[in-house]
């Protein structure tokens, strides 16, 4: 429920103004918190965003159908590829187009790597937040090694532009299943370290435990999904909820916790990585090495797509990501419509968790929400 | 707090003893992987179609004329100059290449202090990438275009041979909106066309469904739409940029999708007859297809036009040249009845030089235009070609066009590789003929149609390449005739010219046949012009060579068509009547703008 | 029983329910008038499960002279969502607003108020910049403004851009005679 904010009597020299960001206020992009505290106790706070504003549902508005294709995985920097596969999904839901089997395999490989990839660039924001800039320098140097990986399939490292309306734009390269198994292996080494150092960690669960306690009956209310609502003792997760490409055919847990605060949701998320590297050996095992990986387009130059209406959502690391958008038969998108977690998560419940919390804590707190400025903002 | 908690971070104070991640030394040099998308690189095999610059949805790609390069049909002399400032590596530009010449290098460093730099022309302007042979390239089984062609339903050639009955059975809507889908809408086409139709508008039209705004283009630069759509020569095709990775649009044939599907009788509301008169004559010598464009469009300038026409029906070659399972009566009528119901005057049975005469023309007219054709068949200059056994293909042609039996009996043989000896081949097998085709040169070296040269051998014809015809005998019986002839060999031309064929004379054969075919050419008959007329007019090789807007030396005289060109098909000699009737107006003293 | 027709009857009776489209086995999407809109979207919320707001956005059908706002629930239960359209007069778009239901709701509110003109009155902050700092021009989001001309008019282009078209490239060189529009004198 919307809350109204206290008054507070600035003149008063109790309150002091405090502006978190808009240089990043923890690894989580640029956006501001306009923070009101009395000593260190944050009293009100405020969510600006606007920084990273570039306009991309209008833009789409004024591009073909191949045109949008390129620009979507700019949404949101650290998960294009969840951007490439929605836009890809709501085009072929409204022209009936549908990718061939070796494209879903090789689209759930690339979702699933880049969840992880976003999970350690997450686990060492969590771990700096709270003082263990260690943590932070060792996951992203494995998240290299994945971005790596996706230079060698893709042809780039972070705007991939791989999944593509119609499938995906190339085969995986040769080689690939056994520099990923590596990959794979050393991220799991990784994380055996980290949960010795971090999750174990005194000073961490001292700080996390307890902090910006999500209580269950928020989660509907704030729109709250993801590994937020999972930590709230939610099971839900659209992977299997409303399963997508081949997550019908894949074994995976849906994690879950129950104190629904900061160490919870690190917690969970962590062990998702672990699940994450379970599907992704199994993609590797099962992904077809034979036939198309791209059905058969129009040509693309002058698209029309049939007049019509859809959405289609995913599960992102953050939550459900979705696309929703209205077509008008032209070669012309009529509105696209870019749903992204962080939109409740770094506004709203943000701005209801940051009360009573202290300055200190702010941002490991965004960070334990897993929020993006970009997908806001769109 | 557990001692557990208290100690488990020092347990990673192992990894103090294994090897690190980083390395020791900066990286001097970390090539791209083979696939990066890098700086752009661009081959030879550019014909600057400008398709990259259509899909780049950043607005990074110019078309710019390169310095050195020129342009010729099929390639425009333009070549992609690429903003650095923005562009975003997508590679859509790679993917969408008609040729397969854009590619980006792995190369992704690069560092010079000329911003300028950063707006370059890829592939000419020396990049230090240019030698890279990593880097985005197209998958193989990954296209945003469509390759093969929509296939036309036609009849087998066991039905076709039975009778005169059209053998393409034009596009369905849906196989025509399908086929011009594929269409890039380069442009590239409309420099080859030999009356620069607008191409990628009507095909256009035919994607939207839009048959009016259809024939208003087709009418733009040719009144011989349902014609040209099922004959045309299709020079266009030829140079189609989809015809680089798989079949060319079926230009042509979405041509005859426009004009099929709008009715004779919707033709003057859609393309409007408003034509007035603005008292000044033309007259036009033959009512082929150089004579009827002109016709049509002077008449649109407001010209009165008289044709002469020396046959009984308009149309010349294509009328009694072209047979009716090619070109339908009716729909060759369909062309002509439209011109000729703007008020274009048609005499037939008028042949100039005998009822009426060139001067009388002259005198009339303030302007003619002639476009007399090529109608007298060339003799094979061989020894006993007199024979009463050796027809002419154009006669036997148009015998079969006037309902006359041509007489060509059981067994014949036709001379010549061009499509009057395809024509005359199956039109003989439509006759019940069994019919041999002895060409002197490679197939090839045909001047015919492949689809002619592929058709006329599905219905049985057999084609005998490089076989010269030595001599004609007298056979047994009078209705026969016996043809001398021998095997050729291919000889490379010294000169630089193509292969000429050398007779082999110990390979001689010989073979009786109910008559000979021969359609090796035809030249033109213009002796009803008088001698002094004649030596102010340039001529080469008994043509005629116009200047600037067809005109001749005799300025009121306008030429056009077969009788005025090397190219000799029907599109050419439209486009001559076209350009002549743009001359006349100028030369009356209207403007350009016909 | 599929769930449009299952919607439509049971809250067909009291509500104007209109256009329903079933796009797919778990989204339906349908119309309901202005006046009756929160009412129903209270009872789908309370009474019929679907207790999450994905989102809340609007399209701009200009030719038409309206907005449809979208407002995109899911019933977690059945995993079904509907998408409930609201048609608004574009002159004068005004809409109840539902930020005391959701709380993300007063965003999305401020968001349509900017990008769109269109006024939730009650709505906290909804006047405050959310994306645009210092914006003077209309609405962006709206189909009428021109991103690009925009763009042209605020920003310097690059110096030594310029495009040939091929086909009248090769007209020019090739054969500029031979058209309609010919230059004088090429006599």
């Amino acid at each position: 429920m919307f809350e109204p904010t206290p008054q507070v009597d600035l003149s008063s020299g109790k309150y002091l103004k405090l502006w978190q960001g808009p240089q990043h206020p923890g690894i989580t992009g640029n956006m501001a918190l306009e923070l009101t505290t009395m000593g260190d106790e944050i009293v009100d706070c405020k969510t600006h965003v606007g920084y990273l504003h570039r306009g991309f549902e209008k833009l789409m508005e004024r591009r073909t159908f191949i045109q949008n294709f390129p620009i979507v995985c700019r949404i949101a920097v650290p998960e294009p590829t969840f951007n490439e596969y929605l836009y890809a999904a709501v085009v072929e839901e409204l022209t009936g187009i549908e990718s061939p089997e070796r494209a879903e395999w090789i689209r759930t490989l690339n979702l699933e790597l880049m969840r992880l990839a976003s999970y350690l660039m997450w686990l060492g924001g969590i771990g700096a937040a709270f003082g263990q800039g260690t943590v932070y320098q060792w996951t992203v140097t494995h998240r290299d090694y994945i971005l790596d990986l996706f230079e060698e399939m893709t042809g780039a490292r972070v705007y991939h532009m791989y999944i593509v309306p119609g499938g995906v734009r190339g085969r995986l390269p040769e080689g690939f299943e056994e520099r990923c198994n590596d990959v794979l292996n050393r991220v799991e080494k990784l994380l055996f370290d980290v949960e010795k150092v971090l999750f174990n960690n005194f000073v961490f669960k001292k700080r996390t435990k307890g902090l910006g306690v999500i209580a269950p009956e928020m989660v509907d209310q704030y729109g709250i999904t993801g590994p937020n609502q999972r930590a709230a003792g939610f099971v839900r997760d659209l992977r299997r909820d409303a399963p997508y490409l081949v997550y019908d055919q894949l074994e995976f847990d849906v994690i879950t916790a129950t104190e629904s605060d900061a160490y919870a949701r690190s917690w969970v998320r962590y062990q998702e990585m672990h699940q994450g590297i379970r599907m992704l050996r199994q993609c590797l095992e099962r992904t077809p090495r034979e036939g198309p990986f791209q059905a058969r387009m129009p040509n693309v130059l002058h698209w029309e797509v049939p007049a019509g209406e859809t959405y289609v959502k995913a599960e992102c690391t953050r939550g459900e990501y979705g696309y929703y958008m209205v077509t008008d038969g032209s070669e012309y998108v009529r509105r696209v419509h870019v749903r992204g977690p962080s939109y409740t998560h770094a506004i709203a419940l943000m701005e209801k968790l940051a009360v009573g919390t202290n300055i200190a804590d702010t941002a490991g707190l965004m960070v334990s929400l897993h929020t993006y400025p970009p997908e806001i903002e769109r | 707090m557990s001692l557990k908690d208290l100690i488990s971070p020092f347990y990673v104070w192992q990894r103090a003893f294994e090897k690190p991640y980083t390395q020791k030394r900066p990286i001097e040099d970390r090539p791209g992987a083979p696939r990066y998308r890098g700086f752009h690189m661009n081959s030879e095999d550019c014909i600057g179609c400008g398709t990259c610059e259509s899909i780049c949805q950043n607005r990074a790609i110019d078309m710019v004329p390169v310095e050195g390069l020129e342009q010729r049909p099929g390639d425009s002399g333009l070549r992609p100059r690429f903003d650095y400032g923005r562009c975003c590596w997508c590679a859509l530009c790679v993917d969408i290449c008609t040729t397969r010449s854009l590619h980006l290098s792995n190369h992704y460093a690069w560092v010079t202090e000329d911003p300028d730099a950063f707006h370059f022309t890829a592939g000419t302007d020396p990049m230090p990438w240019n030698e890279n042979s990593l880097g985005y390239r197209r998958d193989d089984d990954y296209h945003l275009l469509v390759h093969d062609r929509i296939e036309m339903e036609m009849l087998g050639p066991d039905e076709s041979v039975r009778g005169f009955d059209e053998v393409m059975k034009g596009y369905t809507e849906e196989q025509a909106v399908l086929e011009a889908d594929r269409c890039v809408e380069c442009g590239i086409c409309v420099a080859t066309c030999p009356a620069h139709m607008s191409v990628p508008d009507y095909i256009r039209s035919v994607r939207k469904r839009d048959y009016e705004t259809g024939l208003r283009l087709l009418y733009e630069t040719n009144p011989f739409s349902s014609t040209c759509g099922r004959i045309c020569t299709h020079r266009c095709e030829t140079v189609c940029v989809m015809g680089y990775q798989g079949d060319p649009i079926a230009i042509r044939f979405l041509k005859r999708a426009i004009v099929d599907r709008v009715p004779a009788e919707r033709y003057r509301e859609i393309l409007g007859d408003d034509v007035s008169d603005n008292g000044r004559t033309v007259g036009v010598i033959g009512a082929g297809p150089g004579g009827m464009s002109a016709a049509y469009y002077l008449r649109r300038l407001g010209y009165g036009v008289t044709v002469y026409e020396a046959q009984a029906r308009a149309g010349g070659m294509l009328r009694y040249g072209v047979p009716s399972y090619r070109l339908p009566d009716d729909q060759l009528d369909k062309d002509i009845d439209y011109i000729r119901s703007l008020g274009v005057e048609v005499r037939f049975n008028t042949l100039v030089g005998r009822d009426v005469t060139f001067q009388s023309l002259l005198d009339t007219h303030d302007a003619v235009f002639l476009a007399v054709g090529l109608n007298q068949p060339s003799a094979l200059r061989i020894n006993g070609e007199e024979h009463p056994r050796v027809l002419s293909g154009l006669k036997v042609l148009d015998d079969v066009a006037n309902g006359l039996d041509p007489g060509i009996g059981r067994k014949v043989a036709v001379i010549g590789g061009g499509n009057v000896a395809m024509d005359a081949a199956r039109v003989s097998r439509r006759m019940g003929a069994e019919v041999t085709v002895l060409y002197r040169r490679r197939i090839e070296d045909m001047p015919a149609d492949p689809d002619e040269i592929h058709e006329s051998q599905a219905e049985g014809c057999t084609l005998v390449a490089q076989a010269i015809p030595v001599e004609i005998k007298p056979a047994a019986s009078e209705a026969q005739v016996t043809i001398v002839w021998g095997e050729a060999e291919m000889v490379a031309d010294d000169k630089g010219g193509r292969p000429r064929p050398v007779l082999q004379e110990d390979r001689m054969h010989e073979e009786t046949y109910d008559c000979v075919i021969a359609a090796i050419g035809q030249g033109g008959q213009i002796d009803f012009i008088p001698s002094d007329y004649r030596e102010q007019i340039e001529f080469k090789w008994n043509k005629f060579v116009p200047g600037d807007y067809q005109q001749t030396g005799l300025a009121k005289l306008f030429v056009g068509g077969d009788i005025a060109n090397s190219r000799a098909d029907a599109i050419s000699a439209i486009e001559d009547g076209h350009h002549a009737a743009r001359g006349i107006h100028r030369f009356l003293g209207g403007s350009a703008d016909a | 029983m599929s769930t449009a027709t299952d919607l439509l009857e049971r809250f067909g009776t009291n509500y104007r329910i209109s256009e329903v489209n079933e796009q797919k086995a778990d989204l339906t999407f349908f119309k309901v008038p202005k006046d009756q809109a929160v009412r129903l979207l209270r009872e789908l919320r309370d009474d019929a499960g679907y207790t999450h707001l994905a989102f809340l956005t609007n399209i701009d059908y200009i030719e038409r002279g309206i907005f449809t706002l979208n407002y995109m629930l899911h019933n977690y239960d059945t995993r079904h969502t509907l998408g409930m359209h609201v048609d608004l007069d574009r002159d004068n778009a005004e809409m109840e607003s539902i930020h005391n239901m959701w709380a993300q709701a007063a965003t999305y509110q401020r968001e349509l108020r900017e990008m769109y003109g269109i006024r939730f009155p009650g709505s906290p902050r909804l006047d405050d910049d959310f994306c645009l700092e210092g914006w003077d021009q209309i609405p962006p989001m709206r189909k009428e403004f021109d991103t690009a001309a925009f763009s042209l008019a605020r920003f310097y282009s690059r110096d030594g851009r310029g495009t040939e078209d091929p086909r009248e490239h090769m007209k020019q060189q090739l054969y500029p005679t031979h058209t309609d529009d010919a230059p004088e004198g090429g006599n």
